[in-house]
């Protein structure tokens, strides 16, 4: 499935989300199984499946790593945890410092270090994105380009998954 | 009460049902306002209790509530807690009057109750308040037509499956199962013609649930849900029961059926009372036992934290904070409680709304949507948009699960996965089905075991099956599988973990008719003929509104399926009925794919992205001039 062609937008990682949700809307309004309640079966059925596909493209689309990987496999590039080449010894050993840091935070039930790892790390995410996306703009020309933007890709995957995992640390110290 | 001219033509009216845990209502729409129907003591509430008397008789409501002291045993409350959970479920262990039942061996793993030398199931129980309110409705309305039913939000899918499940029994058609939440804030907001970001506190006799939403000119988008379906008043009754036995020196194992049924109406009479006093005196035994409304509030206290921390997950998910909450609807009746409301208050710093009767906003909520549906006719500016409450995942190597719908995802919604084959010429196997937030799968709860057969028999790695996961916009999982290389379309079998299969169902169908077959097949004739004539109704219509999308052979086609199926309906063979049901289907399917396609063309054209950018940007400058419109 193209998730960009289900909504009618241009396949493109810089979107205005804003402006997608609401043909999303649209879409929603025209398919929602509530407005085929007396139709016949089979028109129920292809309705609920495009409708389905709606809900699907945008939960792919609204998120950056999956509207990436949505990217990628559009151009043909094969991407995937482990089909991805793994991300450098600088990069590696960078994260490792502050997952340490993570583990400590956690032991301690230390808030104050767990908001500042959780800021520290978005802004970090929040770059990656950046040149993520610049690495897309670069690439729109020249498809050749997008193999190496792969491992961006790679880095922002271990950020949203550390982001996660202090969230989840956060529940349940409030709990 | 309106009195309605008898009419025996009378257009079936559409109905909404609240089947609660302690009570349930029924209410429908007149001149576009939703009413709840009331008995002939004017009480609007149905008790969800149902007594099994060891003659056979079987009373629902308040009578049975009469009979419960006598009976503590044979009188089953609550029995919402139980539906769609296995026998061992620790819901059973707790304080309560009842004997239940192990399943024999091939039976369906659902929770049984002992009554006299029979047994009945959740289903059973909540199928004999459904019929009963279906014929109060019956009373008021001179033609029942189908329900909209809700459910907690939190319910999971065999939860779901098993409220259908229990309205099938009662001969009721299901329009649609929505959500508590959703539904009492469907009441709220056409009521008050309101726009924003809204929270629906729902605290019942069984369950909790709180909802984020947005509102938005007759969208209503639900952001994100969050409950524990084993956490409501019951659970506070519970506690002061326990508080109460303390006081008495007395434990759980002491305590008998109807002396343990007793402790808990005292507890609940207890609660209504300190909503209002103080302090009461409760005589027990011999004693004298002073209860405060600090003793209840210390008490209420724990509970009313458990429904915090959801509630900030629940904001979480939304991204939202208490903030951006503009105004916070209390529903169900547990949100009476004092110490509830001001926990509620504190929360999320304002005052909560509920104007509109906590106890019956739901059920009103249900009507509404019900006319919609199937009423005065759809209207365009309205629509629900719900989520899925838990995420749904698969269960993969080691006992661990792989997700592939996290929970707050669109409904309805949908995942593909690909398998192969582990072994040469392999011709089926299972997939196990969990939901839950959980990594491990004994930690999530299962839903079904898919069996895949037929597949054809092929090497070792050869076969691609693309199995397809989707959640109907009742909230309800239904699975599909094709082998990709030979495209043939798979049988799937479901075995459903904690639930009845549909030929338990069937049985249970049959057992409740006095003429079993016989009472069974005239049901069928007349749901297939109703279906008959919907179906018949909308094609018409389409082929009207739409004739350019029909070539003549199309056109010829299906005025001949639809003039076969009038004949057919006009006899007295549902499998006839079923037989040309199926042909103008299959007669109208290219048509409606083209209907489909053209709406989604439009949907897509009508306001084209850049547009509405032009608008968010023009309506951003707006703001920052900081004008009034």
């Amino acid at each position: 499935m193209n998730p960009f062609a289900v909504l009618g937008i241009p396949p493109s990682y810089e979107l205005e989300l804003k402006a997608v949700e609401e043909k999303v809307r649209q879409l929603s309004r025209a398919l929602h199984p509530d407005k085929f309640i007396s139709a016949g079966a089979s028109e129920r059925r292809v309705a609920l499946g495009k409708a389905v596909e709606v809900n699907e493209a945008w939960r792919i689309v609204r998120n950056p790593i999956q509207r990436a990987e949505a990217l990628f496999a559009l151009g043909g590039v094969a991407v995937g945890e482990t089909r991805e080449p793994a991300p450098g010894q600088a990069f590696l050993f960078e994260v490792m410092e502050l997952r340490e840091e993570l583990a400590d935070a956690k032991s301690n039930r230390d808030a104050q270090t767990l908001k500042r790892l959780a800021s520290d790390v978005s802004r970090r995410l929040e770059s990656t994105e950046s040149a993520l996306a610049a690495g897309f703009r670069a690439a729109h020309d020249d498809s050749s380009r997008l193999a190496s933007i792969v491992p961006t890709l790679g880095q922002m995957r271990f950020w949203r998954r550390f982001l996660d995992e202090v969230s989840a640390i956060e529940d349940e110290m409030t709990n | 009460m309106f009195l309605e001219i008898f009419d025996p033509k009378a257009p079936p009216k559409p109905i909404g049902i609240d089947l609660g845990t302690t009570n349930s209502l029924v209410a429908y729409v007149h001149n576009e306002r939703p009413l709840v129907i009331t008995d002939c003591n004017l009480d609007a509430l149905t008790p969800s209790v149902v007594c099994y008397e060891k003659n056979g008789t079987v009373t629902v409501g308040r009578a049975a509530l009469a009979k419960a002291h006598e009976f503590p045993r044979e009188t089953i409350v609550s029995a919402k807690r139980f539906l769609g959970r296995g026998a061992d479920d620790p819901e059973t262990r707790k304080l309560g009057p009842y004997e239940f039942v192990a399943p024999a061996a091939g039976e369906a793993n659902v929770v049984r109750f002992r009554v006299n030398n029979s047994v009945v199931t959740p289903v059973e129980v909540s199928a004999a308040i459904l019929r009963s309110l279906r014929e109060l409705a019956a009373d008021e309305l001179t033609n029942v037509g189908p329900a909209v039913i809700t459910v907690p939000a939190y319910f999971d899918d065999a939860q779901r499956q098993a409220t259908k499940d229990a309205a099938r029994l009662a001969g009721l058609e299901v329009l649609r199962l929505i959500n508590e939440p959703t539904a009492a804030a469907l009441a709220y907001g056409l009521d008050k013609q309101q726009n924003g970001t809204f929270a629906v506190y729902d605290l019942g006799g069984g369950t909790f649930d709180v909802t984020i939403l947005l509102l938005e000119d007759g969208l209503f988008q639900v952001k994100s849900t969050g409950g524990d379906s084993a956490l409501g008043g019951d659970d506070i009754d519970r506690a002061i029961a326990h508080h109460l036995m303390s006081a008495l020196k007395i434990d759980d194992s002491a305590s008998s059926p109807s002396f343990t049924r007793h402790l808990l109406n005292i507890a609940r009479d207890l609660k209504h009372e300190l909503t209002t006093k103080s302090e009461v005196h409760v005589e027990l035994t011999d004693k004298t036992i002073v209860v405060t409304r600090d003793d209840l509030n210390a008490i209420v206290k724990p509970l009313a934290e458990r429904t915090g921390a959801i509630c900030r997950r629940a904001l979480k998910d939304a991204e939202l904070s208490t903030g951006d909450i503009d105004g916070v609807i209390l529903v169900g009746g547990s949100t009476r409680v004092p110490a509830i409301r001001q926990y509620v208050e504190s929360f999320f710093g304002k005052a909560p709304l509920a104007d509109i009767d906590p106890d019956q906003v739901v059920a009103l909520g249900a009507a509404i949507q019900a006319d919609l549906l199937a009423g005065s006719g759809p209207r365009d500016d309205v629509l629900l948009l719900d989520v899925i409450p838990l995420s749904l995942g698969i269960e993969v190597g080691g006992g661990v699960v792989d997700k592939i719908l996290p929970r707050n995802s669109p409904s309805p919604t949908g995942a593909k996965a690909t398998y192969t084959t582990q072994e040469d010429n392999q011709t089926g196997f299972t997939i196990h089905v969990v939901q839950g937030e959980r990594e491990l799968v004994a930690d999530c709860r299962s839903l079904a075991r898919f069996t895949l057969k037929g597949i054809p028999p092929m090497p070792a790695g050869m076969a691609k099956l693309e199995v397809l996961f989707q959640v109907d916009a009742d909230g309800l999982l239904s699975v599909r599988a094709k082998e990709m290389t030979t495209g043939i379309e798979q049988l799937v079998a479901v075995k459903p973990t904690y639930g009845l299969d549909d030929a338990a169902v069937e049985q249970m169908l049959l057992d409740a008719y006095d003429h079993g077959e016989e009472d069974l097949a005239k049901r069928r004739l007349a749901e297939n003929r109703v279906e008959a004539h919907r179906l018949i109704a909308a094609t018409s219509k389409a082929v009207v509104a739409d004739p350019e999308l029909l070539d003549d052979a199309s056109r010829v086609a299906i005025e001949k399926a639809i003039a076969d199926l009038e004949k057919a309906a006009a006899g007295s063979d549902p499998g006839a009925i079923h037989l040309k049901i199926e042909a103008l289907d299959a007669a109208s399917k290219e048509f409606a794919t083209r209907r489909m396609n053209r709406a989604i063309a439009r949907a897509i054209e009508g306001r084209s992205v850049s547009d509405v950018s032009a608008e968010l940007d023009a309506k951003d400058r707006h703001n920052e001039r900081g004008e009034k419109q």
